[in-house]
């Protein structure tokens, strides 16, 4: 049985199955076909590009000082080092979309983890977008599909290594953010932040116990509690798998399995569909294969981590949201198609969800500080097993390899670095407080590694999409919006219970805020209801900026928000008009609450934020500039993302395409 | 049973031991070859080939008939049944060397799971001990041990699964060299092979069963438990093998079969024998 939080009216689970049902269900995504790499030119310099997210450069910088990073050192010692300009905002999905495509979020269009949906208002994913089949006959209860869903990536631009495409350059793309599905190329691609779990979802574990628990489902994520009893030393539940395409409702498809214990050992046996092994208590079991039928011949496959947490005296089984099998894909992970299935072949299963940690479990106490940490080093153990695959076979053109860890950790564990932190623990803080220097390190040892396989003539840029700060304070930007009458609810309604703008009179509603930095005008002709004229759109985007500007934290006497960026003035290209109409750049410490990006009014409109997820980047670029690490001198001083894309193309001597708005670093 | 099972293992042993060190598809094909001229062998020699020959024509004709008189409903339907009964009298003629070739064949199927069945696991991979105990055998109350050969390391404690009368360990392997398993229960000790060989081709004996032979036909790989045992059965579950087709995954009793239908057509012929 799952337990969840069921809000009044729609609720988030509710929500949450409309917006990824169709996802789930992509049995039959268009196979793209298998795409040849031929005629790959031989170029004379190569680029070695390693992307550790949230690589902040200040603790960066302290910990070269230190002699902690080594390799940093020398690499900067042999070239520049120097802080790299984000995106507004700084989210991963934003800034990577920015170096992918050259240009800003005006050209790529992609402007928050989540957007929203001006016909109904409702949060959606920026990344991508699954379209169901068209057409389908209907027997009774099932459903046959005749065509076959679309899996949409929202990202718009080109990549920089579909232009070396055309310039017959050859690269190897390894799991770079905003790029799920992969967009069409030649070139060698793996999907990363973005791609889904094989229910559709960005991660939804699943932890069966027989103890009281509850768990808070995230947006798009998060986990489920199965209530469970060990009758005779036996447990017996089921895995929930992807929504099955072939049944009326598209009911969810389940794994029934069995858990066999020992009446006195701290040992179990896990047995389901043709898979028995045996877990001591504690213990991970490695990459399991899982199989879920939708009708006979018809079905897709995953794969997950099962985590035997505690045998008595409660039960207590993690099993690990279900990655795609990069064995037999159901949904698009690279190009070409067989570049998964050739990497599954040499590796064996490895994560392929797009930010494989499961910080929700760690959120959720699911799994400990230690727990989150070893299935994170596995991650990265995968991560440099496959970059050491990819240098044996770089022999030309651009390797761009991708780092989780950093910002993972960093998301979780910044609340041991900062002892004014509200989620602070002084008893946890001397076991954890290394955690993050020692990400750094191990960083410098996958660079230690590259520096050591490649030559003399390979240009090494190391990157990182944002920097790091603390999130203590979570401001509400919509009961801010609600207490300066720029937002009404319905007569009646309590502003605590409303979630996801269900009570909201948006006929006097002038503007709210979805997503993690943006704020959107009911504008007229562009909102379903929107009330706001086009003509009175400039003076009240400025007018709510300046009043954003002004607002400061009474308890410490600094500003929330740094700057409210007005986007049309901030972005440029072909999409600046779908863009939020202000991007909210807050200051260090601060970041949107946990309950305002989905449409939710809590009672203050400052809160301490005690979660574990204690560390972000939310705020102004300015504040967490990223990381820029290169054996080339860069000739800017204030090079931004975009930048090096446009450094990367001139340093095969390709000409800067006019929608590429970098300026080359080099 | 166990002298039979051991004759005919050796008799397969010693056809695929020259192929035990190339791709598991040379034995394969070596087998099916083998297989389908023993089979051309066997029929030719059971079944009465005059009659097949006769049933065959027969059958011609009527196909022929049914053909020629597709408008003439009488004829039409006359020639069906004729053709149902050349049938049944050709099906008849095979019963005889079906009944003599299905022994050595299901024989020769058992011993060939044991040579293409399984996959050895590489040092560092687990395998899962299975030990099945007699009904009257309370496993929560046996002191058991279990000692494993050099090269694997008994990983976890006793899993005793009561409702099943089941006691599993794990093993894990550190070098590939193989052994035998020995449980120990009380004074008793029983020895099961683990068989971890290094070449592409090798023998796998997964499962020591009692005394039952329809067991023994089926798992043939090692000498059936003493008849006082308490134990049942004892399986080291490795992981199924299946055969490499450019990528295809094939299950290597698919390939069998296919294998030796083909180069039964193609060698009758040669053989002279009517099918």
């Amino acid at each position: 049985m799952t337990k969840e939080k069921e809000d009044s009216g729609l609720s988030r689970r509710r929500f949450l199955e409309l917006i990824l049902s169709t996802s789930a269900g992509l049995a039959f995504f268009p196979k793209t076909g298998f795409l040849t790499t031929k005629g790959r030119r031989q170029t004379a310099r190569k680029v070695l590009v390693l992307g550790f997210d949230g690589l902040d450069p200040i603790l960066t910088a302290e910990l070269m000082k230190d002699n902690r990073l080594p390799n940093f050192k020398k690499l900067a010692a042999s070239g520049s080092f120097l802080p790299l300009g984000s995106s507004i905002p700084p989210q991963s999905p934003v800034a990577w979309a920015n170096f992918i495509t050259g240009t800003d979020p005006g050209g790529h269009a992609i402007f928050d983890f989540v957007h929203r949906d001006p016909r109904n208002y409702m949060p959606v994913f920026s990344a991508s977008e699954s379209l169901p089949g068209k057409h389908e006959i209907k027997l009774g209860d099932l459903i046959l599909p005749l065509s076959g869903g679309k899996i949409n990536n929202l990202r718009r631009g080109r990549a920089f290594w579909q232009i070396l495409e055309d310039y017959d350059i050859p690269a190897t793309i390894f799991k770079i953010p905003s790029n799920y599905p992969p967009v069409e190329s030649k070139q060698k691609t793996f999907s990363g932040m973005g791609t889904p779990d094989l229910k559709g979802y960005y991660g939804l574990f699943n932890f069966y116990t027989n103890e009281y628990k509850t768990i808070t489902e995230e947006y798009g994520g998060g986990g489920r509690v199965h209530d469970v009893f060990v009758i005779g030393n036996r447990v017996e539940s089921r895995i929930p798998g992807p929504n099955n395409p072939f049944k009326k409702g598209n009911p969810e498809t389940f794994v029934d399995f069995k858990v066999f214990i020992d009446p006195v050992h701290p040992v179990a046996k896990i047995a389901y569909q043709n898979q028995e092994f045996i877990l001591k208590e504690k213990e991970w079991s490695g990459w399991k294969k899982i199989k879920f039928d939708f009708i006979p011949g018809q079905g897709v496959s995953g794969i997950c981590l099962f985590y035997l947490k505690e045998v008595r005296p409660k039960f207590k089984l993690y099993v690990s949201p279900i990655n795609i099998d990069p064995a037999d894909p159901a949904l698009p992970l690279s190009t070409p198609d067989s570049y998964s299935k050739e990497l599954a072949r040499k590796f064996g299963p490895f994560f392929t969800k797009g930010l494989p940690a499961d910080t929700a479990a760690l959120e959720n106490e699911v799994l400990d500080e230690n727990e989150f940490l070893t299935q994170d080093e596995l991650v990265y153990q995968e991560s440099v097993a496959i970059l050491e695959d990819e240098l044996r076979n770089f022999r030309s053109g651009l390797l761009f390899y991708y780092f989780s860890n950093t910002d993972q950790r960093q998301h979780m564990f910044y609340r041991f670095l900062d002892k004014d932190h509200p989620a602070y623990e002084e008893k946890l803080a001397s076991e954890f407080a290394p955690v993050i220097p020692q990400t750094y390190e191990e960083m410098d040892k996958v660079l230690e590694m590259c520096l050591g396989k490649i030559d003399s003539q390979t240009a090494v840029i190391v990157m990182s999409d944002h920097g790091f700060n603390p999130y203590r304070w979570g401001f509400n930007l919509n009961t801010w919006l609600l207490e300066n009458g720029y937002h009404y609810l319905l007569p009646g309604s309590r502003p605590e219970e409303v979630t996801l703008f269900q009570q909201t009179d948006w006929a006097r509603t002038k503007a709210y805020g979805v997503g993690l930095n943006a704020l959107y005008l009911n504008l007229k002709g562009r909102e379903s209801q929107g009330i706001v004229q086009p003509a009175e759109r400039e003076s009240l985007t400025r007018q709510l900026a300046n009043q954003l500007e002004q607002l400061v934290d009474p308890r410490t006497g600094e500003k929330i928000i740094l700057k409210a960026y007005i986007s049309r003035e901030v972005y440029h290209g072909p999409y600046v008009d779908l863009a939020p109409d202000i991007i909210l750049g807050f200051n260090r410490n601060y970041r949107i609450s946990w309950n305002s990006p989905l449409g939710n009014f809590p009672r203050e409109l400052i809160e301490d934020n005690r979660q574990k997820w204690s560390g972000d980047h939310m705020s102004s670029p300015a504040v967490i500039p990223g990381s820029l690490i290169s054996n080339l001198p860069v000739k800017l001083s204030d090079p931004a993302l975009q930048d090096v894309t446009a450094g990367l193309l001139s340093l095969f001597g390709i000409k800067i395409p006019p929608e590429v708005t970098g300026r080359p670093i080099f | 049973m166990w002298w039979l099972n051991q004759a005919v293992g050796l008799v397969v042993k010693v056809f695929l031991l020259p192929f035990t060190d190339l791709n598991p598809w040379a034995g394969m094909i070596f087998i099916s070859l083998l297989t389908a001229i023993l089979m051309l062998f066997i029929y030719k020699k059971t079944s009465n080939q005059s009659g097949i020959k006769e049933a065959k024509n027969l059958i011609k004709g009527y196909l022929l008939e049914i053909r020629l008189f597709q408008n003439d409903f009488g004829i039409f339907l006359g020639g069906l049944k004729r053709l149902l009964s050349a049938n049944l009298r050709y099906l008849a003629y095979n019963l005889k060397p079906l009944l003599v070739m299905i022994l050595p064949i299901f024989l020769l199927l058992a011993q060939m799971n044991l040579w293409f069945g399984y996959n050895v696991p590489q040092p560092g991979e687990t395998l899962l001990l299975k030990v099945e105990f007699n009904q009257a055998v309370e496993v929560d109350r046996l002191n058991l041990e279990v000692e494993a050969p050099a090269g694997v390391i008994v990983d976890s404690p006793p899993l005793r699964i009561i409702d099943e009368n089941e006691v599993n360990w794990r093993l894990k392997i550190v070098e590939l060299r193989g052994g035998q398993l020995v449980i120990k229960n009380g004074g008793q000790k029983y020895a099961k092979d683990i068989s971890l060989p290094q070449s592409k081709l090798a023998r796998v004996s997964a499962i020591r069963v009692n005394q039952n032979i329809w067991e023994q036909l089926l798992n043939p790989g090692e000498k059936p438990l003493p008849r006082d045992a308490e134990i049942k059965k004892i399986e080291v579950v490795y992981p199924s093998a299946r055969l490499n087709l450019f990528g295809l995954k094939i299950h290597w009793l698919l390939a069998y079969f296919v294998l030796s239908i083909i180069f039964g057509f193609g060698l009758k012929g040669w053989f002279k024998v009517e099918i």
